[in-house]
């Protein structure tokens, strides 16, 4: 890596508290300071658990048993909660999927963004001014009216803006982003796409972008890792990840796509059986069920991550071999 | 032809605010029987509206939708005669339009028996005809939807479709709840069934790229009104309204990648309040190619060439 680190996220494991049930299993990654990593797995693959752990949000019932989450010199993982509080938002903020359940309905917009700039040092004259000049940058139209306005007043695209206003606010080094756009149309998506990547450069800011539409990171990160039944099964960059997959997930996930431009229309190769989920996994590869190239050792050995350069494969019998 | 859609409007009125939504403005279509219609367009554009009227759930404001000459209300209603059912609709979420306390045998069964399809002691075996059809195990008779996976419970929404053995099938966004790797394999399902029973789909979505892996024809709809129609290849390879460029440029594609300019803002603004609907043509507030007369004159579809038409002036 050639930036320097700005997040270490190590070994982690995320299990449940009564019966425990593992979640996420010996999850590493790092993001570089500027760097954008996306996360790309299907419902079920740890990938919001693990990004939810960074920053103290584990719903109850849910924990963390093992690794760390290194941020700057820090360790996250055991601070308490008032030494957290003071990270979120501030130097790690987040965007959540539904807007309308993370902003709130009876508080005006205005007193809502002043109030994450008064929980963090507090309020000066020139706070409002800093308000302003945020919501016109995430494109919001008459941002004095806006101010005085409710959540509920506002579209399902603007109220993502407004979100990423919030987030922005304190100019954090890392910003989440949960599948922000999943519930918006394509072309307000679109627009999304672009504040968000725009807004990155202007500030050099890293990013954690979670997804499960391999579309939507294509081009808007710099490294992708692909989360499989709990694990981080393949990670590289984008080319690499796109052109010359090595997890044979990873490579059937991409060709189930269907491309939306060419002329021909083949058959979708598409991956029998359903996903595995992390607990009952054990001791083999969680995609071994379904994977072509499965062989003895894939149903009783968990595979371990090879790292290459700056590239890393769980499989044993990973495409275009190791 | 065999669905046809004519000249069909459909209001809703707000009571509160004793104002009127305009879902639906003059929408045409006709569709051979056997072929696949893709509709696709944004939330608000009135594609979830107009497959509640081709099921017949709801009675079109104005206009005519027939199914091979006979009015789809009739055809429905006659259906009881004719122990069958013409249309059939399949959902977005296989976990809300299943009974949770239903056995999945039962919710196939109901539907053969309130058809009156088959005799009552071949009732268990056109359950398992239908079961296998769809690709699952005879064994899941006996489960709860909640003990099926998402891909599943689809599966045993589209048997329970094809239990009252329809002729024509309306998909509404029917993979878009699923995870990616198990919506290939639905797909694909479909695509089976349509050889296997010859059936007709009027296919909605938001998503091009489904929409041009399974569509003969494909729609494009904006704010109540088709504002371009033809074949895939045309509407898709060759798009000519200012919208469904827009539309496809703002599609995720994962052929491309590492191009942050691709990420370009496409289109300015957002979908217009359908209550108060723009004058002149309707996309005219965020089209790049508008001029004057488009804030006047509104856009009816016109052929540009064989088949293939397109509401748009500058087209």
């Amino acid at each position: 890596m050639t930036q320097p680190l700005l997040l270490s996220v190590k070994d982690l494991g995320i299990s449940t508290v009564q019966d425990p049930r593992t979640l996420v299993n010996q999850v590493s990654f790092d993001i570089g300071l500027g760097e954008a990593v996306g996360v790309v797995g299907e419902s079920g693959s740890g990938k919001t658990l693990s990004a939810l752990s960074i920053l103290g949000l584990l719903p109850r019932g849910v924990e963390v048993v093992s690794g760390s989450v290194t941020f700057k010199d820090k360790n996250l993982l055991t601070l308490n909660n008032e030494e957290l509080r003071k990270i979120r938002g501030n130097e790690i903020a987040m965007i959540y999927q539904d807007p309308m359940t993370a902003l709130n309905p009876v508080m005006k917009l205005g007193k809502q963004l002043l109030e994450v700039i008064a929980s963090h040092g507090g309020i000066n004259e020139s706070s409002q001014n800093q308000v302003r000049a945020l919501l016109s940058e995430v494109g919001i139209p008459d941002v004095n009216r806006a101010m005085e306005s409710y959540p509920h007043e506002f579209s399902g695209g603007m109220r993502q803006r407004i979100m990423i206003a919030m987030a922005l606010l304190l100019s954090p080094q890392l910003l989440i982003a949960d599948e922000p756009t999943t519930a918006l149309d394509v072309t307000i998506q679109q627009q999304i796409l672009a504040l968000v990547s725009e807004a990155r450069k202007k500030r050099n800011m890293s990013m954690l972008w979670i997804t499960h539409d391999l579309g939507v990171v294509a081009n808007l990160v710099d490294r992708l890792n692909v989360m499989y039944a709990g694990r981080i099964v393949e990670s590289g960059t984008v080319e690499e990840i796109f052109r010359k997959p090595k997890h044979p997930y990873t490579a059937g996930l991409l060709s189930s796509l269907p491309t939306s431009t060419g002329t021909n229309r083949e058959r979708l190769t598409s991956i029998s059986g359903v996903p595995e989920k992390p607990w009952l996994v054990g001791n083999s590869c969680g995609f071994a069920a379904r994977c072509s190239r499965a062989q003895a050792r894939c149903h009783s050995e968990v595979p371990p991550t090879v790292i290459t350069d700056n590239s890393s494969v769980a499989c044993f019998f990973p495409l275009g071999g190791n | 032809m065999s669905l046809e859609i004519k000249d069909v409007e459909k209001l809703y009125k707000i009571v509160s605010t004793d104002t009127v939504i305009h879902a639906l403005n003059g929408i045409d279509i006709s569709l051979p029987a056997g072929k696949t219609l893709g509709i696709v367009g944004e939330s608000g554009c009135g594609k979830s509206t107009l497959a509640r009227l081709v099921t017949g759930l709801e009675a079109p404001y104005q206009g005519s939708i027939t199914w091979k000459g006979l009015p789809i209300h009739d055809v429905n209603k006659g259906s009881f005669s004719t122990k069958k059912s013409v249309v059939q609709l399949v959902f977005q979420d296989p976990y809300s339009s299943l009974n949770p306390r239903q056995r999945i045998g039962d919710a196939i069964s109901e539907i053969i028996t309130v058809h009156n399809l088959v005799e009552k002691n071949m009732v268990e075996t056109r359950v398992s005809e239908l079961l296998s059809l769809v690709g699952l195990a005879d064994d899941l008779k006996n489960r709860y939807p909640h003990q099926l996976s998402g891909g599943q419970r689809q599966r045993v929404s589209i048997a329970r479709a094809l239990a009252a053995e329809p002729s024509l099938l309306v998909l509404d966004e029917p993979v878009s709840a699923l995870d990616v790797s198990v919506r290939a394999e639905v797909m694909n399902l479909l695509l089976d069934l349509r050889a296997k029973l010859g059936l007709t789909y009027i296919f909605i979505s938001h998503d091009l790229a489904m929409i041009r892996y399974i569509s003969d024809l494909v729609a494009v709809m904006y704010l109540g009104k088709i504002v371009e129609f033809g074949s895939w290849e045309q509407v898709i390879n060759d798009p000519q309204h200012p919208y469904t460029q827009a539309l496809i440029q703002a599609m995720p594609d994962h052929t491309v990648i590492g191009n942050p300019e691709s990420l370009a803002k496409t289109l300015e603004g957002e979908v217009p309040d359908p209550v108060n609907l723009p004058t002149g043509c309707a996309f005219h507030l965020r089209c790049v190619k508008a001029t004057p007369a488009c804030a006047v004159e509104p856009q009816s579809l016109r052929e540009i060439s064989s088949n293939h038409l397109v509401a748009c002036m500058e087209a």
